[in-house]
């Protein structure tokens, strides 16, 4: 059996006395979709930054391709082919589409015939960013800030892709389109992504495997499928959602 | 998202006339309640102490009748100029003109400038009006890359200014160095001062940022006054060398450039040299800072003004990123300083109080944050109409006041709050250019 990319042991991390992450195990093989699903607060986008050394883990592993990377600098996670692509989309309202791709390629290198082939790319995933390539990022709508905060984290050229809550916010076609871009990135490119979501349906019918996180603590995991059946799943992010 | 807001405008346009009486009448009655009170009952304390009061009506309905007619004013302005994204009822004739003035300002501007010495040969106080303003508009493109581009609100920027002039005072008078040797030295020395304050500042944004930057400037100049033995303290340091061209004097003496080249000598030559030379100074920043925009670090600096925390997830440095910021712009305004010294020949610490600071913050932000040309128009009105209205003497800050807040009311990004984007397609991906248009709102 192949070691996993993303190896997360004993995970630990708070701000300040509030502790979001009470020992988290997850593993993350190369070229699958994992979805990661809960409540609010339940720890899901504290992981996601973890991994990204905001915060710092106070106890417990981060290892990507075997190398133990829980102290590695923010700034250099980005440079091991790790993107994000980060709650709130993030994009720069002031800078045009054109510029806050760039900005993804800009800080992890590579020649330019590379970036223009990832820039081509992008565009075949969301043409709409093609067609908005000069107006600036403030100004484009909820779904595209969103295909743009994916196409900037492309631009990297990354292995791993981690989404926070892509469908925050979105119509649900817009969603969907989003998804269909991610299952396409991942059957076509090999990338391997980590999605947390609370659109759990969606997330778990797209992934290969998902793990379930209360209180700050992996409380299930299993393959997409068998999360989806698992009543106390219908309960309480599914069928729950839409009577709550 | 700002549809609604839209919508209340227009609403209000197509109402006119109606309108805009509507709300003079109301500012009108607002300034009868107020000034009935303030200025229509005169108070004063009598011959034995008692109250006595009189009556003014007539200035009050003066008053009165300026605030309705002021506002009826202001209303048809508004509607003309428009705040900045929003459609304006300016007809296209004259926005077609505005654009044509747009691109063709900034090269005329740089023509004339390059002509001004020509043109005012005789007139001594344009050409010191000259300088100066173009000192400022060094200063400006300089806190520019900070201020502007990467975000950073620094109230000290005057500390780089004085760490130059001293830089190169001292290093003349001690050491007799040339100004051409000392003014990439002060550069340098700002520079470091720069990456000094940016350590301890580098986990601060905005106000607190702005309160530790205000402060910097502070100690530099309180540091000059009280090291007496080095700096001369309140005294300043005096007879600092003029600037040579290229080693020759230029003076009226025998080996002066005005002998060498057979020409009687004028005092005149050595202003319009130093006009050049402030000149070429502040192109270089320019040139500098427009090139700087175009490459990784530009790009990362103007990241970082919109999102620190995407910046990092991006695999950007934000320390050193931070710390280029403050160093860049801190060497142009060592630069400014060393020639301030060259052309004063006399430095003290009276002239890096922090009114400089402000005012030099205070063009970069009518300018447009960011905006290049914004910030050299802005210089030019700033420090010219200072010049322009020294009649006016006490009223000057009053009207400069008024000035800004409707600048910031009309144009709230600056007088270019335009930014030009600074990556394109290749030509593998062109495009149509109606794509590309850019919607309104």
């Amino acid at each position: 059996m192949t070691a996993p990319l993303l190896a997360i042991r004993g995970l630990r991390a708070a701000y300040g006395k509030i502790e979001a992450l009470k020992g988290v195990d997850v593993e993350i093989k190369a070229g699958e979709i994992v979805a990661l699903i809960g409540a609010n607060g339940a720890g899901k986008s504290t992981l996601m930054m973890t991994i990204f050394g905001k915060p710092r883990a106070r106890a417990g592993q981060i290892l990507y391709e075997g190398r133990d990377i829980t102290d590695v600098p923010t700034h250099e996670i980005a440079h091991l082919r790790i993107a994000q692509s980060p709650e709130g989309r993030r994009i720069f309202p002031r800078m045009s589409v054109a510029e806050n791709l760039q900005m993804g390629a800009d800080a992890t290198g590579g020649t330019e015939a590379e970036r223009d082939a990832t820039l081509e790319r992008v565009f075949a995933l969301f043409p709409r960013l093609k067609e908005r390539y000069a107006q600036r990022g403030g100004t484009l709508s909820g779904g595209e800030q969103q295909m743009l905060a994916i196409g900037r984290a492309l631009m990297s050229r990354p292995r791993l892709l981690l989404l926070d809550e892509p469908s925050l916010g979105l119509a649900p076609l817009i969603a969907r389109q989003i998804f269909d871009a991610i299952r396409t990135l991942n059957r076509q490119d090999g990338l391997t992504v980590l999605i947390v979501e609370q659109n759990a349906n969606h997330a778990l019918k797209l992934a290969h495997r998902g793990y379930v996180m209360v209180n700050g603590l992996i409380s299930l995991a299993g393959t997409g499928a068998e999360l989806l059946q698992r009543p106390e799943i219908r309960a309480a992010y599914l069928e729950g959602g839409r009577h709550g | 998202m700002t549809a609604i807001p839209h919508e209340t405008t227009h609403a209000s346009r197509t109402a006119g006339i109606a309108y805009i009486l509507k709300k003079s009448l109301i500012s009108a009655l607002v300034a009868l309640v107020l000034f009935s009170l303030m200025v229509g009952v005169r108070t004063e304390a009598g011959s034995e102490g008692q109250l006595t009061y009189w009556t003014r009506f007539g200035e009050v309905a003066a008053l009165v009748a300026v605030v309705f007619g002021g506002s009826i004013v202001i209303e048809l302005l508004r509607q003309w100029i428009g705040p900045n994204g929003t459609d304006s009822l300016v007809p296209p004739a004259v926005r077609s003109g505005m654009s044509f003035l747009g691109r063709y300002l900034a090269p005329a501007l740089l023509i004339f400038t390059f002509l001004v010495p020509v043109i005012f040969y005789d007139q001594r106080y344009i050409l010191d009006l000259g300088i100066l303003v173009l000192t400022y508009v060094m200063l400006g493109w300089g806190l520019n890359v900070v201020v502007g581009l990467a975000g950073l609100l620094d109230l000290g920027y005057v500390a780089f200014y004085a760490v130059g002039a001293y830089s190169y005072a001292l290093l003349a008078t001690n050491f007799g160095w040339s100004f051409w040797i000392c003014l990439p030295l002060a550069g340098i020395l700002a520079a470091f001062w720069g990456v000094l304050l940016g350590f301890p500042v580098l986990r601060l944004r905005g106000d607190y940022l702005a309160i530790v930057t205000l402060a910097f400037g502070e100690i530099i100049r309180l540091v000059i006054i009280n090291w007496q033995s080095l700096t001369g303290g309140p005294n300043g340091v005096s007879s600092i060398p003029r600037p040579s061209f290229f080693g020759i004097p230029l003076d009226n003496s025998d080996n002066g450039l005005a002998a060498r080249l057979g020409i009687e000598y004028s005092p005149t030559h050595r202003i319009v040299f130093l006009f050049y030379v402030i000149l070429a100074l502040a192109l270089l920043t320019n040139w500098v800072t427009i090139r700087l925009r175009r490459l990784p670090i530009g790009r990362a600096w103007e990241a970082l003004r919109e999102d620190e925390v995407a910046c990092r997830a991006l695999g950007i440095n934000t320390t050193t990123t931070k710390l280029t910021a403050f160093a860049t712009g801190a060497m142009f305004g060592g630069f400014a300083g060393a020639f301030f010294a060259t052309r004063q020949g006399f430095i003290s610490p009276e002239s890096f109080t922090f009114q400089e600071s402000a005012l030099v913050l205070a063009i970069v932000v009518l300018g447009g944050m960011g905006s290049q040309l914004g910030v050299a128009l802005a210089a030019l009105a700033m420090i010219g109409g200072f010049e322009l209205f020294r009649g006016l003497e006490n009223y000057r800050m009053l009207v400069f006041g008024m000035a800004m807040v409707l600048i910031m009311i009309w144009r709230p990004r600056g007088l270019i709050g335009h930014r030009a984007p600074t990556v394109f397609l290749t030509k593998a991906h062109a495009i149509s250019s109606d794509l590309v248009k850019e919607g309104h709102g």
